[in-house]
Order: C-alpha cells, then sequence, then structure tokens
C-alpha cells in the first residue's frame, strides 16, 4: 500500500511541470525511462525466474500426462475436466474454505485486541509487543512439532491440563476426534501467526491522526463510539491489506495439517494443497497436480481480487 | 578477471576429463573379456534408515575392490521422489537400495537397468528370498538383486500374559486366541492394553495387517496387480478382528492417530501385551529389558503368514560405470555381504545362510529368518499410492473399520478407491 504513495505523488506533480517541448527534455525522458528500467531489472528478473517463468511451466505441465519417470504425453484440457469431476479434490477445497473461514475472523479479532492492548504508551506495551510477536519468529513445521507433542494423550503437557480441568478424559485422543484436531491445527496457528496481525494493525492505529480522536472525544464520544466510529474505519485499509494476507495464508495450508494430523482422521482434514502434494508425490501424477495447482491459483487470484476491490471501494468512502 | 576465467576453463575440463575416464572405464570393462576387473568409481544411494549398516558395508566393499563405491544418504521420507526426479533428469546414482515395494515401478518406468544375465548366473539364485525375487521382475526381466530383509511378526508381552493366566510359551494362533489374550491383559488394570497397531500409517498396515488375510487364504492385490481385492471375505474377518478388539477396549486410544512412532514406546512400556512389528524392533525390545516372544501373526482359524519386506538393489539406468555397478551389485548378494549385513540389524535375504548366520542370535531372530522365506508382498505399480500413502485408500478402510464399525462401507469405498487407482495406471 504504502509503495504506491511515491508513484502517485509523482503522477500528481507531473502536470504541475513546465511544459518544455524539444529533444532536450525528450532525451532527458528517454534516459530516465530507461534508468527506470535498469532499476526495475532485478526485481524483474527475480519475478521471472521464480514467478512467472514456473508458472508458465506448471501450465505447461498440466497438459500433460506427465509421470515422475518416464515420457510426459500431452493430453490437452484432460486434466482440468477430470479435476472438475474430482471428488477428492473437491472435499479438500471444501475443508480449505472451512478452515479459511473458521480461522480468519478468529485471527483478525483477537489481532486487533492485542493491537489495542499494546498500543497504549505504556511501561511494558513494547514487552508484551516482544512475547506477542515471538512465536512468529519461530519455523511453522517447527511449531506444529511443538504443538503435536503438547495435545498428544497420555504424554502432553496441554493434554495434561485439559485432562485436569476436566473437558478431557484421560484415555480420550484429541487428534482422532475431527472438530478437537482442526481446534488443536486453529490453535497452533493463532498462536503462531496473531503476532503478525497485531504488529501490521499496531501501525495502521498508529498512523490515525491524534487530532481526530481528540476531536471526536471533545464531541463527547465514548470508548465503543471512537472504536466504531473513527478507528474502524480510519483503519479499514490496513484491515483489508491483513485479511488478503491472512486469507491467502490459509487457503494455501499444508505444513500444519500434514505435521499434526496427517489428514485424519479418516481424511478429514486434506487441504487443497495437500491434495495436491498426495496427487504430485504420491501417486507421481505430476501433470495433474499442476493442473491442480493451476485451478487452485485461480481460485486464490479471483478471492484476492474480491478482497481488492472491497478495498478500493472502502478506500474511497 | 582474465585469470579466474581461465581457472573456471581449467575446472571444467578436469571435470569433463573425469567423466570421460569413468566413461571409459566402464566401457573398456564391457567389451573385454570377463576376467578384467571392474575398476573406477560408484555412487550408492541409500535410504536414511540404512545409515547404519550402509556406510560400514560399503567400506568393507571398497577394502577389497578396486572400485570404490560412495554412499549417499536420502531421507526416507522423499527417496522415492529424489531418486524418480534424479533418474528422470540423469543425475541419478549408479547403483540405488531400492524399498522392494517401488521396484515395479521404477522398473516400469525404465529406470533400472536390465541385470538379468547376471541374476540367472549366481550359483545362490534360488536360494534368495522369493519375494524379493518376485518384486525384481518386470514383464519377465530383472531389474535388480534382493539386497536386505524385513520381515512382520507377533510381539508379546511374556511377563504380562503369564499375570493374565495366559502360557507364555503358548502364543495365540487363531483371532479368537489373539482376542482373548488381550482381553484378558486389559483386565490387569486401568492402564494395561492387550493390542495396539499404527493406526494412521500406511505402510505400517501393510507390514502388519496383511498377513492376517494372507494367513487366512485371502488376498489384498490379484497377483499381476491388476485387480484389488479389498472387498473379499477375507478381508472382513480380519477388519472384524481390529473392531472387535477396539470394542472390547483393548487398544488403545493412542492407535487412532499412530503414524508409527508409538508401537515401540508404548510396548516397550511393559503396558502394552502384544503388537505386530519387524525384526528392526529387537534391538529396542532388548534395550528396553521387555520379556518379549516373538510368534507368527496368526490367520482367522490357524495358518500364519508374514511380509517380506526390504530393499532390493539395481543398476540404474544411464550409469557411467556398468561394470563397476554390477560388481557392487552382486557383492551385495554373497554370503560376506549378507553375514555383515545380519549382525547389523538386517534378516538376510539368502534363506541358505539363514540358519547359519543369523537364528543362532537368538529366538526372535531365528522366527524372522523363519517367515522370510515364506513373507509375501503385494506386487504393484501402484503401490505407493494406495497402501503407503498415509491418506490412501488401504489406511482408510482399517481406520474406518476398526474405530468407526461400518466394515462393510470401509471395505466398499476402499476396494473401488484402490481399483480406480489401478485403473489410472493403466
Amino acid at each position: 500500500m504504502t509503495s504506491l504513495a511515491p508513484g502517485r505523488a509523482l503522477r500528481a506533480a507531473e502536470p504541475s511541470a513546465p511544459p518544455t517541448r524539444g529533444p532536450r527534455r525528450r532525451r532527458a525522458s528517454s534516459r530516465r525511462s530507461l534508468l527506470g528500467l535498469a532499476m526495475a531489472s532485478p526485481a524483474l528478473l527475480l519475478i521471472s525466474v521464480f514467478f512467472l517463468i514456473p508458472v508458465v511451466l506448471t501450465f505447461w505441465m498440466s497438459l500433460h500426462n506427465w509421470p515422475l519417470l518416464g515420457n510426459p504425453r500431452f493430453i490437452g484440457l484432460d486434466n482440468y475436466t477430470r479435476a472438475l469431476g474430482d471428488d477428492n479434490f473437491r472435499s479438500a477445497l471444501k475443508f480449505t474454505l472451512i478452515y479459511t473461514v473458521v480461522i480468519t475472523p478468529v485471527l483478525l479479532v483477537l489481532g486487533l485486541f492485542l493491537a489495542l492492548l499494546v498500543r497504549r504508551p505504556v511501561r511494558g506495551a513494547r514487552f508484551f509487543q516482544s512475547v506477542y510477536f515471538m512465536p512468529v519468529c519461530i519455523g511453522l513445521a517447527s511449531g506444529s512439532f511443538l504443538w503435536l507433542y503438547l495435545g498428544q494423550s497420555q504424554i502432553g503437557p496441554l493434554f495434561d491440563l485439559l485432562r485436569r480441568v476436566g473437558l478431557v478424559n484421560s484415555s480420550s485422543n484429541l487428534f482422532a476426534g475431527g472438530s478437537t484436531a482442526l481446534g488443536l491445527v486453529i490453535a497452533m496457528v493463532t498462536w503462531k501467526v496473531v503476532g503478525l496481525q497485531m504488529l501490521l494493525l499496531l501501525s495502521g492505529l498508529q498512523s490515525i491522526p491524534d487530532e481526530v480522536v481528540e476531536a471526536s472525544r471533545i464531541d463527547g464520544a465514548g470508548l465503543w463510539q471512537r472504536f466504531l466510529h473513527i478507528t474502524l474505519p480510519l483503519l479499514r485499509p490496513t484491515l483489508a491489506l491483513v485479511l488478503v494476507f491472512s486469507v491467502a495464508g490459509s487457503l494455501l495450508a499444508f505444513d500444519q495439517f500434514f505435521i499434526m494430523t496427517g489428514g485424519g482422521p479418516s481424511n478429514s482434514t486434506i487441504t487443497a494443497v495437500y491434495q495436491i502434494y498426495r496427487i504430485s508425490f504420491n501417486g507421481f501424477r505430476l501433470g495433474y497436480g499442476a493442473a491442480l495447482s493451476v485451478l487452485l491459483m485461480i481460485i486464490l487470484a479471483a478471492v484476492s481480487a474480491v478482497q481488492m476491490l472491497l478495498l478500493r471501494n472502502t478506500d474511497h468512502n | 578477471m582474465g585469470n579466474r576465467r581461465w581457472r573456471i576453463t581449467a575446472l571444467l575440463s578436469g571435470v569433463l576429463l573425469t567423466v570421460a575416464a569413468c566413461g571409459g572405464g566402464g566401457d573398456s570393462g564391457s567389451d573385454d573379456a570377463d576376467d578384467a576387473a571392474p575398476t573406477g568409481t560408484i555412487s550408492v544411494w541409500a535410504r536414511d534408515s540404512q545409515q547404519v549398516f550402509m556406510s560400514k558395508l560399503v567400506e568393507l566393499y571398497n577394502s577389497k575392490h578396486e572400485v570404490q563405491a560412495k554412499v549417499t544418504v536420502i531421507p526416507s521420507a522423499s527417496f522415492v521422489q529424489k531418486l524418480g526426479t534424479a533418474a528422470s533428469s540423469g543425475s541419478g546414482p549408479d547403483v540405488a537400495s531400492i524399498d522392494l515395494v517401488f521396484a515395479p515401478y521404477f522398473a516400469s518406468a525404465g529406470a533400472l537397468e536390465d541385470i538379468t544375465e547376471l541374476a540367472d548366473g549366481l550359483p545362490y539364485k534360488d536360494a534368495l528370498s522369493p519375494s524379493h525375487r518376485k518384486l525384481s521382475t518386470f514383464e519377465d526381466t530383472t531389474y535388480a538383486l534382493p539386497f536386505t530383509a524385513e520381515a512382520s511378526a507377533l510381539y508379546y508381552n511374556k511377563d504380562l500374559f503369564e499375570k493374565a493366566g495366559l502360557d507364555p510359551e503358548k502364543p495365540p494362533t487363531t483371532y479368537a486366541e489373539m482376542r482373548d489374550a488381550a482381553r484378558k491383559i486389559r483386565a490387569l488394570g486401568k492402564d494395561y492394553y492387550g493390542f495396539t497397531f499404527a493406526g494412521a500409517c500406511g505402510g505400517c498396515n501393510v507390514f502388519e495387517f496383511t498377513p492376517h488375510i494372507w494367513a487366512s487364504g485371502g488376498e489384498v492385490l490379484s497377483e499381476d496387480g491388476k485387480s484389488a481385492s479389498l472387498d473379499s471375505s477375507q478381508v472382513t474377518a480380519a477388519l472384524q478382528h481390529y473392531r472387535d478388539m477396539w470394542t472390547d477396549g483393548s487398544i488403545p486410544s493412542a492407535a487412532k492417530n499412530d503414524a508409527g512412532t508409538q508401537q515401540i514406546p508404548l510396548f516397550t512400556s511393559g503396558k502394552v501385551g502384544m503388537t505386530a512389528l519387524g525384526a528392526f524392533a529387537i534391538p529396542s525390545m532388548e534395550e528396553a529389558k521387555v520379556d518379549f516372544g516373538v510368534t507368527p501373526l496368526p490367520g482367522q482359524d490357524g495358518g500364519s503368514s508374514s511380509f517380506a519386506g526390504g530393499d532390493v538393489i539395481s543398476v540404474m539406468t544411464g550409469t557411467k560405470n556398468q561394470t563397476g555397478a554390477e560388481d557392487f551389485v552382486k557383492w551385495a548378494t554373497d554370503a560376506e555381504a549378507q553375514d555383515f549385513l545380519a549382525h547389523n540389524g538386517s534378516v538376510p535375504v539368502r534363506t541358505d545362510l539363514v540358519p547359519t548366520i543369523y537364528a543362532p542370535q537368538g529366538a526372535p531372530y531365528k522366527v524372522f529368518g523363519d517367515l522370510m522365506g515364506v513373507g509375501k508382498t503385494p506386487y504393484s505399480v501402484v503401490e505407493n499410492p494406495i497402501f503407503n500413502d498415509n491418506n490412501g485408500p488401504w489406511i482408510k478402510m482399517i481406520n474406518d473399520a476398526t474405530f468407526g464399525g461400518d466394515i462393510a462401507g470401509a471395505q466398499a469405498a476402499g476396494q473401488q478407491a484402490a481399483q480406480a487407482l489401478i485403473d489410472e495406471a493403466g
């Protein structure tokens, strides 16, 4: 978002530039555009090598029957027609959507709550900022293994705690129940990423001008009214940014389920990426896996586009 | 600048020369008469589970041969993918030790060299593990030699058997006896369980559950691997057996999501009566000082069977040193190498050597050694997606039937999904 601002400023400044014409200006402008290209080229190169070329290759692979070993065979759009009728992929997509719908509000509300808590300029706010942010620095896989141990029946400390509170009995197994397994994963992911959301929202909160808040206070607005009518509307761009990040991350979830639930119980927690992994690396059907990846990318792009659109509208209000 | 460029050129040509030298060595070896000893270097890929013995085994080989082998250890979980990608891009090793269930797949994909002549020329070829030999053959051509073996059997805790009033020298021989023993051990106390298995691990259960079906006269796949038979009555009976032990309360709930990591700790804790494992578990049991016995996995009304696991060893297509690679592969099955393996955690693949080099190490060793000759292995180019995939049809069927109870429904779903995978592979 902030990266757009300088560009906008430049464009706004252009009409006011003196309307001189002639070869000198043209030479200057062509030099300028060359310079721009030169400065953008490292990024362009990186994007080409690590994004554009792989995407094109993925699409090329998706048009083939492409085994791990042996020769690929061109089959046109067969992989796509098959994907549309693939029940396993559909249920994986459905589960991914459910997971996203459940976890997004949890992260957003909790992240905002934490940001409001640590915003106040009291001593210790910095300390708690660091504490809440700390799990973000831990790898997702390490975090998953940690929680796998914590929640394990009989041996896990978290399990023991829940047992003492009386929420579970000693013979039960949290990873063996569909909702409890999902609950544990959501708890882990929340612990792991809520700190980042808190930090992003905190920067949004701090960009709200003090004068506005003060003016509303003078006008007699209460705490709740200030939050509802001042903080939230002014925070919308940041909220939208956090939302796009969060939703994209959830739609691409894989590691946490692969490690913590192994897709179980009874294959009920297989996400879209997990299913792509299975097709490609357990079934060795790289072409079909590529087709599913392309479909997921389209879905992701559509969801992000819808969110961006909403963001733009609110921005102009 | 110029200096550096020169150095790179020199380095590159050096590499090229080395490659040419290796290739030359291989070529001249195959052109010359057979008595010319193979030379050069070879690379060997193995899985991390073989790390303990593999490097020592290669040292033993290098100390006595002109050819020098170098081992690269690959993580088990990604071995097939890594070997597959390396082979398809031409950067694979000269020799690979492959889990035998994957041999048909690699052979069918053209990644392995035809070594039929070499295999047929071995004086002890009929004494090699029959299941390994079968899995090494694809369309009447031999692509691999048996290398290491593993068998599955039922471990039982003799102490608990005695406490529960069972005869520790008479382990169960039918489903009914096994269920009864499990129930009696469960009755010993709140924390005691009769039996456990890895309910979320496909590979574990093809190793530990299929023997029940085979021992009862059933199959999970047809002989040629073209049709699945997960809906047969023998599969029903075996699933019912697990289901019964679960409803009796004899199985701990930890089994539901055990991905194969909890079986040994649960058994060595001394509070679980029985579990099915391979010879690889013997050291853990001895270390934990559990008084255990090993008995073949029983069928419904008697009989017994075992899964013949382990590795086969192959010369990879595109090797630069074929004679060197063939020499290593051949040596891996001879008495010296097998004797070394037998004392370093592997069941030998030579049935003729089992009585002299393996069985004398103790009673459990004898059981595994004997089982190796009778063990079976499902033959399929889609073994991985059907059986070893932890979200595949096989483990889903067992988990749903045991813990859910709808055995017929689980079987129908498993059969349909497994057959679909076979049909897709063509």
